[in-house]
């Protein structure tokens, strides 16, 4: 009796999951063109510039344009490819400099970020349930003024008549004004300003995920507080690191507007280069082939970052 | 492995929890005023529903939470207050939380690296223990390349590994499918012997705590009901609470009409039943009589003499393979639960529904339930 009405219950749902299976086949159509759409939009708007960037930089500045790559000889098409500009960039000590500048930059404030946003994150991960969304709102309450406006108020913070120097003018402690404005100082503290926040979310997201029992297990197990935050929290949250330093890493590599303000013409960074190049000199094929080896420069910590992943993954399929 | 006496202090009671509540948020009394002993070599159950306690206790066992009143010794000392990395007490975790980014071999050597032992006796202790659980071949895997069973002899293994005074299992079984839980069962209890590791329980399972645990409390809203065997438990069960968590029984409202210091008889809508065991009272008070179903014998002639029968209708008939459970609906349009071995393969003898039955018991086959 009881036998037949489960036969009956399995066909009923063997049809169930066969109906299923078909709405989804016909749904794959609509799957296919919503991923389709932001795929066209990166295509036409990040990758087709990128070829043509690629193109002038292997190109030649005549009068007012470009030369052109393909040139017609004999009724044939003659691919013309200069690779002037990358062994300019090569070979003068300038360009080599900058590129290690702005990597010496972008490193330290990933660091600096990562140092700050850390410990951050994981109290915020902490902190009582009903806090953590007012914490989260705080972190991202600066993203409702314009970054441009907020880094002139860092300008205006830092300048040797500035709130900064007033201050520990008027109380004593200062008798001459500190020179912070146009130095390394001033970039790092606009660089890690700015970009704090995109270290701190992607480590919260990940460190509010974890399970706690992973941590009163490393206990029980004999490890204190601080081995048990070395062996299982930081190795844990691995891919929120990774997240938040490619975040921080990338835009700071090419970042041009923050050493523009606040970096003085002391501090070297690639990003003014490219503008010095396209808008000063007027060196397009100079200048893309500047932005191509930025982009390189950048596509190999995603690379890195990709392979890390596909490998996790890998493991846990 | 066996336990050394501390000094000339003999460790007959390894774990003693005195008088230990624990409030929360000022309000909650999770667990309230728990006293209980643990002997050597014991494996002792807490067995609850969700909400009753049982884990906050094994918790303050552990050391992951602070009694908020009371003292916890082991051994004869006070860890009442003692971190969870200093207490030679280990657990296996519910759902086991093994470290994701860890091999099965680092998840068993964690706690000894933390000991700092020397390297050559890390090694030793970290292959006996993958052999002890029969997983030597998957030292190197990941535990989510591990099924379930697998992981749950890691998680043994890494909760063994620092020969604890103490083990704790919290719902050992809870995360295995039903088939896998009883070979596992065993397994379990073979190894904790093997190994002679004291052993205190959490389970919302009887079944579980019943074959694994020689002696079992039963806990409800912070407090032990019952503490006893698992025979003193399913057959003396003290309280209708404790007796209706445990297995199946049926509990007859009835009032006290005779005590003597060798029988009982209470009298009930449709029976009178003779307990042939005194109890302390007076007469007039309303108790309840706990039978089990498999304690009934079920017959189609009406039995002799006037105690301990009563007669009613077959509503339902549930086929189980080894037994068949019958609902029989008395004249009191109460129903009982009556169960019987299929001892035969032909079932022609039995009962269909809408059948008058008798169903019969012994003198002493019932619990007197004063609570």
């Amino acid at each position: 009796m009881e036998r037949s009405s489960d036969g009956r219950v399995d066909a009923v749902k063997g049809q169930v999951m066969h109906k299923i299976s078909n709405a989804l086949r016909n749904f794959s159509a609509g799957r296919h063109l919503l991923i389709g759409v932001p795929y066209l939009w990166f295509l036409l708007l990040a990758l087709v510039p990128l070829l043509i960037v690629l193109k002038i930089s292997l190109s030649e500045m005549e009068v007012t344009s470009v030369s052109s790559m393909i040139s017609w000889r004999q009724g044939w098409p003659t691919l013309k490819l200069n690779f002037s500009s990358y062994l300019f960039i090569s070979s003068d000590a300038l360009y080599v400099q900058t590129y290690l500048s702005s990597l010496k930059y972008a490193l330290l404030t990933t660091l600096i970020c990562l140092a700050i946003g850390y410990p951050f994150s994981y109290f915020m991960a902490r902190s009582a349930k009903h806090l953590q969304p007012t914490l989260l709102m705080l972190i991202m309450l600066p993203f409702w003024t314009s970054f441009l406006l907020r880094i002139y108020a860092w300008k205006m913070l830092l300048v040797n008549n500035g709130v900064i120097n007033n201050v520990l003018m008027s109380i004593g402690m200062i008798d001459a004004p500190l020179e912070m404005m146009n130095t390394p100082f001033s970039l790092m503290v606009g660089m890690v300003y700015s970009y704090l926040p995109f270290m701190i979310l992607p480590l919260y997201a990940n460190l509010s995920k974890l399970d706690l029992r992973y941590l009163e297990a490393a206990a029980d197990l004999g490890a204190n507080p601080f081995k048990t935050f070395w062996l299982i929290t930081v190795p844990l949250s691995k891919a929120g690191i990774i997240a938040g330093a490619m975040l921080v890493f990338i835009p700071a590599l090419g970042e041009y507007v923050i050493p523009e303000l606040l970096g003085g013409p002391n501090t070297l960074m690639i990003g003014r280069v490219l503008w010095d190049e396209f808008f000063s000199n007027n060196d397009w094929p100079m200048a893309s082939a500047v932005a191509v080896l930025m982009v390189l420069l950048i596509m190999l910590p995603m690379a890195i970052y990709n392979k890390y992943q596909s490998e996790q993954s890998g493991l846990n399929s | 492995m066996s336990i050394a006496p501390k000094g000339n202090a003999v460790c007959e009671d390894l774990l003693r929890v005195e008088e230990v509540t624990k409030i929360y948020d000022g309000t909650i009394k999770a667990v309230d005023n728990v006293s209980l002993t643990v002997a050597s070599g014991e494996i002792f159950a807490l067995l609850g529903g969700s909400g009753c306690g049982k884990s906050t206790l094994l918790r303050m066992i552990a050391g992951f939470e602070a009694p908020t009143q009371g003292k916890i010794f082991l051994a004869g000392e006070d860890i009442t207050h003692l971190p969870p990395y200093q207490r030679p007490i280990n657990m296996m975790f519910q759902s086991y939380a093994l470290f994701p980014h860890l091999t099965v071999w680092d998840n068993i050597a964690f706690g000894l690296r933390r000991d700092h032992l020397p390297k050559e006796q890390i090694v030793a202790r970290v292959e006996s223990m993958l052999s002890l659980v029969q997983l030597s071949q998957y030292a190197n895997r990941k535990p989510h390349q591990l099924s379930g069973g697998q992981q749950q002899r890691v998680a043994l293994a890494r909760s063994l590994a620092k020969r604890p005074k103490l083990l704790l299992l919290d719902e050992p079984l809870g995360a295995l499918d039903k088939k896998l839980r009883e070979t596992t069962q065993l397994e379990l209890v073979n190894i904790i012997e093997e190994v002679g590791v004291t052993c205190v329980l959490v389970t919302h399972d009887q079944e579980e705590a019943m074959t694994m645990a020689s002696r079992i409390a039963v806990m409800s809203e912070g407090h032990f009901l019952q503490l006893g065997s698992p025979d003193d438990i399913y057959e003396m069960p003290n309280s209708r609470q404790v007796a209706d968590f445990i297995g199946n029984i049926n509990i007859f409202d009835g009032i006290v009409e005779e005590v003597e210091s060798d029988h009982v008889i209470v009298r009930s809508a449709d029976c009178s039943h003779y307990v042939g065991y005194g109890m302390s009272g007076n007469s007039g008070r309303a108790v309840g009589v706990a039978l089990r179903p498999e304690k009934i014998l079920l017959s189609k002639e009406k039995p002799a003499g006037k105690y301990n029968w009563c007669d009613g209708e077959v509503t339902e008939i549930v086929y189980f393979g080894a037994y068949t459970t019958y609902h029989l609906k008395l004249n009191s349009g109460k129903l009982i639960k009556v169960q019987t071995l299929n001892n035969a393969r032909d079932l022609s003898g039995n009962f269909s529904l809408g059948d008058r039955a008798f169903a019969q018991w012994s003198d002493l086959a019932m619990a007197v339930l004063t609570q």
